[in-house]
């Protein structure tokens, strides 16, 4: 184990930075690997965002939900929130029954303050006064600080479960 | 399992432990990579079930509920985690105490699944861990693991990696993290720990860091802000304006002395030693510290 920390003049700091964990492909099939998915992309209707509300709890951003039906009768569906100060693309997988068999967060963009980048000259610096190996060819994408809380996630997959009791999941009668 | 040379670098995030976890390694192919990386966020998340303050049906919550009445079974994994802060506890005289949450809840920083029934009295040594692993509380109290089971979450998915044949990985839950393998790692230290100067950032190798600061979750309580830490024995609020990070080979151990290197510098000192820790602090008055043995700071111009 070794540790040292660096104090960067400010001037380095870049105001944002994006990553992407997952294409749409990727996703797809990371989470129904070998199973077809059908595009069903649906727009909901006034009465079907006010249910919606009703059940998440939370507003109704965007109306066009992309949705996906799996040869196995399960669900993919992909979204995205925004946070105080991020955007995050998701996907959810839903089994037949519509219960959540997998969650995926797919990109993250954050709007300030997250990414160090090092100019050339100072990543010759860092490290060089210890053994250590580095690989230099990376901006600094993990930060350690007060956590962050994904409650605009959390509450963007309950509006998909709403979505899916609403429009989706067989209805009765 | 034989040596490979890894090809595939593959980096995930799921919305687990109330944030983002990222788990990214190094394996022989992405698919290697990916079953490992599904068996260290299904650790993540059976940590997450079990010691969740908020899931009434978490060991947490049945603890709170249940163990001033009867002794309660907890699952081997939350045992661990209430042994080590224990111990903790018992080294720092209780400034470090997972049951400050009792006071937590009544300044309404925390939230419980139902109010809780408290004894003023109540501290750490009213929690009395059974050799069958069970739990008692002599006093009626209120616990939260969330100090230290994030940071034992990230230390469990990397076990779940090392089992499945991976040797470079890096587990980050919110900014508590730990890494593996022959790369050095940086992490920009962010929150209230920024000055105007300068731009802190960490490196480490084989290391875990975790970071606490209080001021994002901090609230005005009768005309003071109050964060989420508090000196244990003292029961009071620590300044939400000082942030913590510290290094140590185990993220729960990381996890757990930056309340103690919040609410105590002098005593985290003497204890950072004793753990192989290394822990730098922030107030904004003073700047960035290092505590203890820990190297100091190195400015670059």
């Amino acid at each position: 184990m070794r540790a040292r920390l660096f104090l960067l003049p400010l001037a380095v700091i870049s105001p944002a930075y994006a990553t992407t964990y997952l294409s749409l492909a990727q996703a797809q099939a990371l989470m129904f690997p070998h199973t077809l998915l059908t595009p069903d992309f649906i727009t909901l209707s006034d009465a079907q965002v006010g249910a919606v509300e009703k059940i998440a709890g939370s507003r109704v951003i965007n109306r066009e939900v992309r949705v996906w039906r799996a040869a196995d009768g399960g669900w993919f569906i992909t979204d995205g929130v925004f946070g105080k100060h991020e955007l995050i693309g998701y996907a959810v997988a839903l089994d037949a029954k519509g219960t959540i068999k997998q969650v995926e967060i797919l990109d993250y963009r954050e709007s300030y303050g997250g990414e160090v980048r090092m100019p050339a000259w100072r990543r010759q610096f860092v490290g060089k006064d210890d053994h250590s190996s580095l690989t230099l060819d990376d901006d600094i994408r993990n930060i350690s600080g007060a956590t962050l809380s994904c409650t605009h996630l959390t509450e963007g997959i309950k509006r998909l479960m709403a979505i899916y009791a609403t429009v989706l999941a067989p209805q009765p009668g | 399992m034989p040596p490979s040379s890894p090809h595939s670098r593959v980096e995930r995030a799921r919305p687990l432990l109330g944030t983002r976890v990222t788990i990214r390694c190094d394996a022989p192919s992405a698919r290697q990579a990916n079953a490992a990386i599904d068996a260290a966020f299904d650790a993540i998340a059976q940590v997450h079930a079990l010691m969740s303050f908020q899931d009434a049906a978490s060991d947490v919550s049945r603890l709170n509920r249940d163990a001033a009445q009867n002794p309660v079974q907890v699952h081997p994994h939350t045992h661990r985690v209430l042994v080590c802060a224990q111990q903790l506890a018992a080294d720092s005289a209780g400034v470090f105490d997972i049951s400050v949450a009792g006071q937590l809840c009544h300044w309404n920083l925390l939230e419980p699944p139902q109010a809780p029934v408290i004894s003023d009295e109540a501290s750490w040594r009213d929690i009395e861990l059974l050799a069958d692993g069970r739990v008692r509380f002599r006093q009626p109290l209120c616990v939260d693991l969330s100090g230290i089971a994030k940071g034992y979450a990230v230390d469990c998915a990397i076990a779940a990696l090392q089992d499945a044949g991976i040797n470079a990985a890096c587990v980050n839950a919110g900014g508590d993290l730990r890494v593996t393998g022959a790369d050095c790692e940086r992490i920009a230290l962010h929150g209230c720990g920024s000055d105007a100067a300068y731009a802190p950032v960490l490196e480490i190798d084989n290391a875990a860091v975790a970071s606490s600061c209080g001021y994002p979750q901090r609230r005005l309580h009768q005309g003071r802000w109050l964060g989420p830490h508090l000196h244990g024995s003292r029961r009071e609020p620590v300044d939400p304006g000082i942030s913590a990070s510290v290094i140590a080979p185990q993220c729960m151990l990381a996890d757990a002395l930056t309340k103690l290197v919040l609410a105590d510098a002098t005593m985290a000192a003497a204890l950072l030693g004793r753990h192989g820790a290394l822990a730098y602090r922030h107030h904004p008055a003073h700047g960035w510290q290092a505590i203890g043995d820990t190297p100091p700071p190195v400015i670059l111009h």
